[in-house]
């Protein structure tokens, strides 16, 4: 049962990714929601067969092997034409370099024996993002880009949809498996899908991000390689290998310390984390629904989730503090950043990289509570991330732009829409929704390191602050811009869908940790969190987060607020400005000392002086490549 | 939940609005006096209230008034979060929902004025927010749980071990105030530069649940001082009454600052001092017993 | 007696020489002290109760004073201050001028003199007081007045 459901996984995407080469543009609409509903139910279906190690013995497992090798191999040959093609030097230098490693490990690593895919409640959760969330994205896609393509004169959906279902397909692979050449395989397959839809837009602005997306991820990937190969001469080949081999006593433990710290790098490098962060800054220039699929919700996961998965072996040690305070450096820098930003999609590539800096922040403090943190942290903010980018691409398409300024009153022409992305934003930052819960978790669990939670309580304001910004600017009624809303199904089903997901994630906030977070850090650390569920509370051993009260206190606030709104009889009038306001034309206009009128405008504070990109991009560098240094320091031993 | 239970609800949801409007006509009794006035009588934040509550409704965006009305009942969950010694981080966050509430309600009703308000008052939780999640990490260290019960069953009071959080703390509240020096949100007094900042384009009801809910904020905020001498609750009350007497005095001695004074002050002492606090506690191994 | 307890006042200058004002602010000082009466001089007409205006009325002022009367949620009462809000004063004919006050928007109250003292201000909003508390009970709504009346010359 679970085999086929793991194969079909990998199979079914591969094939609609040849099905949208293949037919027409017409029919992508059907294909977009058979892949949808196809995903959804395969994905539940894995939850429903439970968890277990899938084993891919003789002979179907040589010919898979020949499969990946050669994969692997036009993976590194695709990377050094396309270098060479646009003569991108340190790209082909960084594909000449893993060449040389691929090369070496072909040569003198010796071969597995067979292969394995592990399916635990983690990659579970995972595999319910990607799917559902995935194929949702594809979904609103189809709606989206012929009005994208329609602008910047491009006629290259056949690509675009053939690489995001093949992607799909990768990172179903890289959550499964088990066995380490294969998951680096995945691993780059994701990174090649990644360049090839930055650079959808062939213009030199799109090829340039590209191509530092890939060096930047090139360089994890040399790290991950070398890691793999270390852990080799240590006899582990599976990811659920290390932990069991750190497991067994304190030398092996301080043995793959080393590859384990190179292995985190690569994942810092897929997660954008502080150095290689402008990877994922660059990466907004594609469309926005290859923003909301690989580059918040599900690729750069693979990164924290490598982190989340060698837990156990770093649990506990200097090297685990290290990460932790490297994790929390990452937020707080990443969320001063995001205040200076006036550009929605680079506010949400902060955004982003801050939390899966917080993520792999609980995943350094190690203790049970912050791991079960970070896994739900995972969960909770792919599903608000991904509502956030469709919504900011929508609201690109309805009025023209994304700047946060010109957002000013967008409640008034698209109500539906801005309400979805309220929605989205109080999720991030308030409670009773998930986000905050486990931000909350991971600040309890974080306590007792001083320097962690100094960073994560900073970083906590500075995130209210910037969301709050953006939050009142689209809830503001004043609008300026032309607004042109558009009510497709393929839009606004997936958008609702999302919606519908964060408050029922965090109505259900503790089955879903009962269920797959419990479990999976039982496995990895050997202890359950001491966390109940009783009466509405999530409570642990240092505190209580009483979300099913916020509930019904924000359901109460709604039923005041209908019950009185048609009392004390209500008058619309205009905006007080002295009395100066032009009724007729724009009632936010006021007459000058000329008699002639003149447009108020007011904007945000986005404290450029203080927090702009130029005052603290270098310092974020010095200080996070210092922080790295230390944890391969420490992973060595000195 | 028992009958207890329900008549302290009953009792907080009375009886803080109550203490709440008469601190509040205290301070512009005292404003009054200090200014060589006599002042209107203790009862007027009370007939001020009765009279916007009938006035007509009139608003400049429909849902502009729901965001009034979830600050006020999240004041006041925070306030009963309090009273029921439940988390104390958690009560924190609460709080920042009532904030962010007001400020996203100052903005949606979309005059210049209102947003300019408004986005100085999002730079004051800029200010604040960290501060306040030191001291519920102050409370932590000292007692090993971020729940209220510990605090309030300890023998000694918190204000030995946390002497800087708590100065720290007395501008916190002055800048929740929104007194002077820090008034530049929205102003109690006839100070018009900003009109009447967040709350301009609010008026009749809409104001009036303002009001109230400020009430309970006062209380609340009180409360809060309240907790660094609880172990003494005659002791904790008297601090929390001389910090709102301090505030108002201060309030009637300094002039406004700009808002990027208030940030730099924040940032570069309130924190330090806190954060040094916070080392102590960590380093001293110091625990409430 | 809710609405007498606390009058909160808004304070409109339509081209008064500005005596006036100085008298309206003195009702504030600590001499005077409107305060004891829980009159607030506020800022925003949303939150008001009582129009003040000074001076008389002309052609550039004109929308400001209805606009911002319109603004006042009712029950409301205008009080016009000194001799020019009440009857347009030594300055009735000027080329500019429209007038009194009343020539615009409905008057509950005149505080006459040029300018009036402290004390007569005061009696005044007493006056007016007595007249929104009637207002309250009679449910009377002050009518929303039309910007562009016959008053404005065509090139305003």
């Amino acid at each position: 049962m679970i085999e086929n459901t793991v194969m079909l996984l990998i199979i079914v995407p591969l094939l609609f990714s040849l099905l949208f080469v293949a037919l027409p543009k017409s029919l992508y609409k059907i294909l977009a929601w058979a892949l949808f509903i196809l995903g959804a139910a395969l994905s539940v279906n894995l939850v429903l067969d439970g968890t277990g190690v899938v084993q891919i013995g003789e002979p179907n497992f040589a010919m898979l092997e020949n499969v990946v090798l050669i994969l692997e191999v036009l993976v590194i040959l695709f990377i050094l034409a396309v270098s060479a093609k646009y003569k991108n030097w340190p790209t082909l230098g960084l594909g000449i370099i893993s060449a040389a490693i691929f090369a070496y490990t072909f040569s003198n690593v010796p071969k597995v024996e067979g292969a394995s895919f592990n399916i635990d409640q983690f990659s579970q959760v995972m595999i319910l993002i990607v799917n559902i969330i995935g194929t949702a994205i594809i979904l609103f896609a189809t709606g989206y880009m012929d009005q994208y393509e329609e602008h910047r004169h491009l006629n290259r959906q056949k690509t675009f949809y053939f690489t995001m279902s093949f992607f799909l397909a990768a990172m179903n692979g890289l959550v499964m498996a088990d066995t380490l050449g294969w998951l680096f395989l995945f691993w780059e397959l994701t990174t090649l899908c990644s360049f090839v839809l930055i650079s959808y837009n062939m213009d030199e602005e799109g090829i340039n991000n590209g191509f530092r997306a890939l060096a930047l991820n090139l360089v994890g990937g040399i790290a991950l390689s070398i890691g793999i190969i270390l852990l080799a001469t240590n006899n582990v080949s599976t990811l659920s290998g290390i932990g069991t081999y750190a497991g067994t006593n304190a030398a092996a433990l301080a043995a793959v310390a080393l590859p384990v710290a190179l292995l985190c790098v690569g994942g810092f490098a897929k997660s954008a984390q502080m150095p290689f962060q402008s990877w994922l800054l660059g990466a907004m220039v594609a469309p926005t629904p290859v923003s909301a699929l690989l580059h918040s919700s599900t690729m750069v996961n693979a990164g924290v989730f490598l982190v989340v998965k060698l837990v156990p072996a770093y649990a506990g040690t200097s090297l685990g503090t290290a990460i932790a305070v490297y994790g929390s450096f990452t937020f707080v820098m990443c969320s001063a950043l995001a205040l200076s930003q006036r550009n929605a999609k680079r506010v949400l590539a902060y955004s982003t990289i801050a939390n899966l800096g917080l993520i792999i922040a609980s995943a350094g403090i190690g203790t049970p509570l912050a791991v079960a943190a970070a896994i739900m942290l995972i969960l909770f903010h792919a599903i608000s991330k991904a509502l956030l980018f469709l919504c900011t691409g929508e609201i690109e398409h309805t009025i023209g732009s994304r700047d946060i300024e010109d957002m000013s009153g967008l409640i008034k022409k698209a109500p539906l829409l801005t309400t979805l992305a309220a929605l989205g934003m109080v999720s991030m930052l308030l409670p009773p929704f998930g986000v905050l819960l486990t931000k909350w978790v991971s600040m309890e669990a974080a306590s007792s390191n001083p320097v962690v939670i100094v960073f994560l309580i900073l970083g906590s304001a500075l995130t209210t602050v910037y969301y709050a910004k953006w939050l009142g600017t689209i809830l503001s009624s004043s609008m300026d811009k032309n607004a042109v809303p558009h009510k497709k199904l393929e839009t606004y089903f997936p958008l609702s869908l999302l919606g519908l997901a964060i408050v029922v994630t965090s109505i259900f906030v503790f089955p879903i940790y009962d269920y797959f977070v419990k479990p999976q850090v039982d496995i990895l650390l050997k202890a359950a969190p001491a966390i109940s569920g009783l009466a509405g509370e999530f409570t642990t051993e240092i505190g209580a987060f009483t979300y099913i009260v916020i509930f019904v206190v924000l359901a109460l606030a709604i039923l005041i607020y209908l019950a009185t709104k048609n009392m004390f009889t209500p008058r619309m009038s205009s905006y007080y400005m002295c009395g100066e306001n032009n009724l007729e034309r724009d009632r936010l206009m006021f007459r000058n000392g000329l008699c002639s009128y003149e447009k108020s405008s007011v904007s945000n504070i986005y404290l450029q002086n203080t927090f702009g990109e130029s005052k603290l991009t270098t310092l974020g560098y010095a200080i996070s490549i210092i922080l790295i240094a230390i944890a391969l320091l420490g992973g060595i031993g000195l | 939940m028992n009958m207890n239970d329900i008549l302290t609800i009953v009792l907080v949801l009375i009886g803080a609005p109550i203490l709440g409007c008469l601190a509040s006509g205290i301070d512009r009794r005292i404003t009054a006096r200090l200014q060589g006035r006599v002042g209107p009588p203790i009862l007027q934040p009370y007939y001020d209230v009765k009279k916007l509550l009938s006035k007509d409704n009139m608003i400049v965006n429909p849902s502009q008034n729901f965001y009034v009305i979830v600050y006020l009942v999240f004041i006041i969950l925070s306030l009963l979060m309090l009273v029921f010694k439940q988390d104390f981080l958690m009560i924190i966050f609460v709080y920042t929902v009532a904030s962010l509430a007001l400020i996203v309600g100052g903005m949606s009703t979309g005059s210049p004025y209102a947003r300019v308000g408004s986005s100085r008052e999002i730079m004051a939780i800029l200010s604040y927010e960290p501060v306040l999640i030191l001291y519920a990490l102050a409370i932590y260290l000292l007692t090993g749980t971020f729940k209220l019960t510990a605090v309030l069953d300890a023998s000694s009071p918190l204000l030995i071990y946390t002497p800087l959080i708590f100065i720290a703390m007395i501008v916190v509240l002055n800048i929740k105030f929104k007194k002077s020096p820090f008034d530049y949100s929205t102003s109690h007094h006839g100070h018009q530069e900003l009109v009447k900042g967040m709350t301009t384009e609010y008026g009749g009801p809409g104001f009036a649940t303002i009001e109230i809910a400020h009430f309970y904020e006062y209380v609340f905020l009180t409360g809060l001082i309240f907790l660094f001498w609880a172990s003494t609750p005659i002791i904790g009350v008297l601090i929390g009454i001389l910090v709102y007497l301090l505030i108002i005095v201060i309030d009637n001695i300094t002039a406004r600052v700009y808002w990027q004074w208030m940030l730099k002050l924040s940032w570069s002492v309130l924190l330090i001092i806190s954060i040094v606090n916070i080392a102590y506690l960590y380093y001293s191994q110091a625990k409430l017993v | 007696m809710s609405l007498a307890k606390s009058p909160w006042i808004i304070h409109v200058n339509v081209n008064s020489c500005n005596g006036c004002d100085i008298e309206v602010v003195a009702c504030l000082t600590p001499l005077y002290d409107a305060e004891r009466f829980g009159v607030l001089n506020i800022g925003t007409p949303k939150q008001a109760d009582i129009m003040v205006v000074t001076g008389s009325v002309n052609y550039k002022s004109v929308n400001v004073l209805k606009n911002i009367y319109n603004q006042i949620p009712d029950p409301k009462v205008v009080l016009a201050v000194g001799a020019c809000a009440s009857t347009g004063g030594i300055f009735h004919d000027c080329y500019n001028v429209i007038g009194g006050v009343d020539q615009v928007i409905p008057v509950d109250a005149y505080v006459p003199g040029c300018c009036p003292r402290p004390e007569a201000i005061l009696d005044g909003v007493v006056a007016a007081l007595s007249i929104l508390e009637e207002k309250k009970k009679g449910n009377i709504k002050g009518k929303e007045v039309k910007l562009k009346g016959n008053e404005v010359p065509s090139n305003a």
